[in-house]
C-alpha cells in the first residue's frame, strides 16, 4: 500500500491554487487563520489562468454610474450570465472593484493604459462595457508571491483526491504527494475547506482533435475534481445538465476568442451577424458570444467554413491585439503563428466551437460561498449558480476565505473516521503496478466516448430519456472495468487515474440532471423533449448523491 | 514531442520541471537535463518557455495543430 507520508493541521484547506483558491488562501490568512493551499501543480503556473489573463468583469461607479442594476442585467446578457443566482452576482460587483484594487497593489497591471481602469470588449455597441481591460500575464507569480507574504503555506505537486467529512460537516483532504516518481498520501485536517480547483475539462473528445486530450481551451490539468469529490461526500451540485462550449480558433484550442479584433464572415465575404462592420479595441464582434453556435451551424449547413478577418482593424487596433494577446498568455499561438507566417493583418483564421466543459456548472454555494455541507466552501469555475470567470474566482475566493477564516470553531478538531481513510487510500492504492493493466487514457477516452454518444450537447445533437439510461449504463459497466484494471506505473500516471475517475463522476451527474431537465433550453437538447418551457425559466435543478448512492434531484426557484 | 529542451543550453535548473501545470517533464535527479517524458499531455501554454532561465526551451506544435487560414483578401473580392 501507498505510505501515509504525513499528517497535517490547519485552520482554513484550500483545494486548487489557480486564481479563486489563491486569493481565498489569502483573504483566510490575512483574516488571522492558519491556512494550507494544496496544488496539483505549482501555483506560480497552473490552472486556465497559468500564463495570463486580460478581461476583468467588474462595476466600476466612476465608468458606469451609480445604478449598479445596469451593469447587472449587462453581466447576466453576457456570455457569463446565464444560469447565476442574481444575489450573488450582485455580491461579486460590489465587492469587484476592491479586488482590483488589491491586484493592482499586489504587482498585477490593472491599468495597463496609464491612470485609469479602461474597460473595452465582449460588448454590443452602445451598451455598457463590464470587461476591465488588464495586463495579466503575470498574475500568477504575483499571487503566489502575495499569498506567501500572507503567510499562506503553499504545497505543490500535492493535489486532493478525497473530502474528509464527519456528521458535523467536513473535516479534512486525503491528498497524493506526487512530487516524486513514488506516490505516498498526505492527510490534512480543518474545520474549513475551500474548493477551487477550476473548469472540468476532458469530459467530451477535444472537438477538433479527438484523440488529442490535452488540445483543451482550459487547462486540462482541471478535471472536475472538486465536483467529483464533493458529490461523494453528498453536497449539492446545480445547473449540471446545461453544457458550454467555448469558441475560438481551429485546430489549435489553447487560445481563446476573446483578444481577437476583427469581423466574422463567410467565406464568400458576408458578415455573420448584424453588430459591427469594422471591429475596433473598444467595439469587438460581438456575434459568436450571442450566436454561440455559428461556427458549428456553418460547418453543419455547408455555408462556412467560419472565419474572424482582422484585416481591415487598423494598424494599432492590431498592434494593440497582439499586446492583449500577451497579457492573455497566447504566446505559444503567437510563436506559432511567426513561425508559420500568419498575419492577422493579411490572414482570415478559421474558427470553430470548442467540445463542452463544465464551467459556471457544478457546486451551490450560498451568498458567503458555501456549499450544502458544512464547512465546505468553493469558489470558481466549478461554482454552479454563478460565474464571471476570472473575476468571479478572485471576488468569490476573497469572499469565501474571509468567510470561512470568521467564525472558526473552538475546542479539539474532528477527525475523520479512520476506517473510511483507511479505505480510500487502500482503493488508490490497488492501481499502483497492477499486472498487466489498463492505461488511464483507456478509460478517460471511453469516458469521452459515451459523453459524446450519450449526453451530445447541441446544436444539431440531442439528449433523449433512452440515451441517457443507457449513457449511465454504459458508465457504470466502464467504471467497473477501469476500478478492475486500470494500472499505474508511477505517481503521475496514478494521478490521471484519479482524474479520470473524478471525471466520470461528473459525467453521471451530468446524465442525472438531463435526465430530469425535460425540456430543451440552451445547448441541452432534448428530442423527447423539443420545447423550452416558460415554466422552468426560473428554476434551478440541484442534484446530490445520498450515502447509499441515491440520487436525489430538487429544483428550486432562482435567487434574484 | 511538444517541448524540446537544448541540452546545450539548459543550465539544468529543474524550473520546467517544477512549474509545468501537465507534468510533462521529469527530473529525476537534481542537476540534470530534465526528460520529456509526456509530451503528448502538452498544453502548450507556454509557461516553461517564458520562465527558463537559459532560453534552452522551444515548443513544437504537433502538425495537427495546424491554425486553419486563408488569405484575407479571398474574402473581399
Ligand atoms: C487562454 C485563456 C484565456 C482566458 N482569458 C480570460 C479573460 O481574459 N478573462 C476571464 O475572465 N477569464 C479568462 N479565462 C478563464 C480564467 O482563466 C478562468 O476562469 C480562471 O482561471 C478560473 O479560476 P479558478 O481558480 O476557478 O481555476 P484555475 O485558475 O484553473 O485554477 C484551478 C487550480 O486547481 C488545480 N487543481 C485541479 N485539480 C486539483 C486537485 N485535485 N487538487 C489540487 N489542485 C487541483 C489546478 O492545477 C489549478 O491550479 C481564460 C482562460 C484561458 C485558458
Ligand atoms: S528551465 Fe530551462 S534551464 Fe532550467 S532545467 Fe528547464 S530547460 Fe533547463
Ligand atoms: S507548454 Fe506548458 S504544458 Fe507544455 S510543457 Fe511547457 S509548461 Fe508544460
Amino acid at each position: 500500500m501507498i505510505q501515509l507520508a504525513k499528517t497535517l493541521h490547519a485552520d482554513v484547506l484550500v483545494a486548487g491554487g489557480g486564481i479563486g483558491g489563491l486569493c481565498a488562501a489569502i483573504a483566510a490568512a490575512e483574516g488571522g487563520a492558519r491556512v494550507i493551499l494544496l496544488e496539483k501543480a505549482d501555483t506560480r503556473r497552473s490552472g486556465s489562468g497559468a500564463t495570463g489573463n486580460d478581461h476583468f468583469a467588474c462595476y466600476y461607479p466612476p465608468q458606469h454610474g451609480d445604478d449598479m442594476e445596469v451593469i447587472v442585467r449587462e453581466l447576466l446578457d453576457s456570455m457569463l450570465g446565464p444560469f447565476h443566482d442574481a444575489a450573488l452576482s450582485r455580491r461579486f460587483l460590489k465587492e469587484s472593484i476592491g479586488m482590483v484594487e488589491r491586484w493592482h497593489s499586489w504587482g498585477i497591471n490593472m491599468k495597463p493604459f496609464g491612470d485609469e481602469y479602461k474597460f473595452m470588449g465582449h460588448a454590443f455597441p452602445d451598451r455598457p462595457r463590464i470587461f476591465l481591460k488588464y495586463d495579466g500575464h503575470n498574475q500568477k507569480a504575483a499571487l503566489t508571491k502575495q499569498a506567501v507574504k500572507s503567510g499562506v503555506t503553499i504545497l505543490n505537486h500535492l493535489p486532493v483526491v478525497e473530502l474528509l467529512r464527519n456528521d458535523d460537516g467536513v473535516c479534512g483532504v486525503l491528498a497524493l504527494d506526487v512530487s516524486t516518481p513514488e506516490p505516498a498520501f498526505v492527510t490534512a485536517l480543518a474545520p474549513r475547506v475551500i474548493l477551487a480547483t477550476g473548469s472540468a475539462s476532458r469530459l467530451y473528445s477535444p472537438a477538433g482533435t479527438p484523440g488529442w486530450l490535452f488540445n483543451t481551451a482550459f487547462c486540462p490539468a482541471c478535471t472536475g475534481a472538486a465536483q467529483a469529490q464533493a458529490w461523494r461526500i453528498g453536497a449539492r451540485l446545480v445547473n449540471m445538465e446545461f453544457p458550454n462550449r467555448h469558441a475560438g480558433p481551429k485546430f489549435f484550442a489553447r487560445a481563446g476568442k476573446s483578444t481577437w479584433i476583427g469581423v466574422y464572415r463567410y467565406p464568400d465575404g458576408e458578415q455573420l451577424g448584424p453588430f459591427v462592420s469594422r471591429a475596433t479595441r473598444e467595439v469587438g464582434d460581438i456575434t459568436c458570444d450571442v450566436w454561440n453556435s455559428s461556427f458549428s451551424d456553418l460547418i453543419m449547413n455547408g455555408r462556412g467554413p467560419a472565419y474572424l478577418d482582422c484585416s481591415a482593424t487598423s494598424a494599432e487596433d492590431l498592434a494593440f491585439m497582439r499586446e492583449g494577446m500577451i497579457s492573455e498568455g497566447l504566446t505559444g499561438l503567437l510563436d506559432y503563428m511567426d513561425a508559420h507566417g500568419i498575419d492577422p493583418a493579411r490572414h482570415a483564421v478559421e474558427f470553430m466551437q470548442y467540445e463542452p466543459h463544465l464551467i459556471g456548472r457544478g457546486l451551490e454555494i450560498d451568498i458567503d460561498g458555501q456549499t450544502s455541507v458544512p464547512g465546505l466552501y468553493a469558489a470558481g469555475d466549478m461554482v454552479g449558480n454563478v460565474r464571471a470567470d476570472i473575476a468571479g474566482a478572485a471576488v468569490y475566493g476573497w469572499i469565501a476565505g474571509r468567510h470561512a477564516a470568521g467564525g472558526l470553531p473552538g475546542g479539539t478538531p474532528a477527525t475523520p473516521d479512520a476506517g473510511v481513510v483507511r479505505r480510500h487510500q487502500e482503493f488508490y492504492s490497488s492501481f499502483l503496478r497492477r499486472p498487466g493493466g489498463a492505461s488511464w487514457k483507456e478509460a478517460n477516452m471511453g469516458l469521452q466516448q459515451i459523453m459524446n454518444d450519450y449526453a451530445a450537447a447541441g446544436p444539431h445533437r440531442v439528449r433523449s430519456a433512452s440515451l441517457l439510461t443507457a449513457g449511465l449504463a454504459y458508465m457504470r459497466t466502464l467504471r467497473r472495468n477501469a476500478e478492475e484494471h486500470l494500472s499505474a506505473a508511477n505517481a503521475h500516471e496514478l494521478l490521471r487515474v484519479v482524474e479520470t475517475l473524478d471525471l466520470m463522476d461528473n459525467g453521471e451527474a451530468v446524465m442525472h440532471a438531463a435526465l430530469e431537465r425535460k425540456e430543451s433550453r440552451g445547448m441541452h437538447l432534448r428530442s423527447d423533449f423539443t420545447f423550452t418551457n416558460p415554466l422552468l425559466a426560473d428554476k434551478f435543478l440541484t442534484i446530490r448523491r445520498e450515502e447509499g448512492g441515491a440520487v436525489i434531484k430538487e429544483w428550486r426557484r432562482r435567487m434574484n | 514531442m511538444p517541448p524540446v529542451i537544448d541540452a546545450g543550453k539548459c543550465s539544468r535548473c529543474g524550473l520546467c520541471a517544477a512549474i509545468c501545470p501537465l507534468g510533462v517533464f521529469e527530473q529525476t535527479e537534481r542537476k540534470t537535463v530534465p526528460a520529456v517524458r509526456y509530451g503528448e499531455e502538452c498544453w502548450h501554454c507556454n509557461a516553461c518557455r517564458l520562465d527558463c532561465p537559459s532560453g534552452a526551451i522551444t515548443l513544437r506544435i504537433p502538425l495537427n495543430y495546424q491554425l486553419l487560414h486563408t488569405d484575407a483578401s479571398q474574402l473581399h473580392r
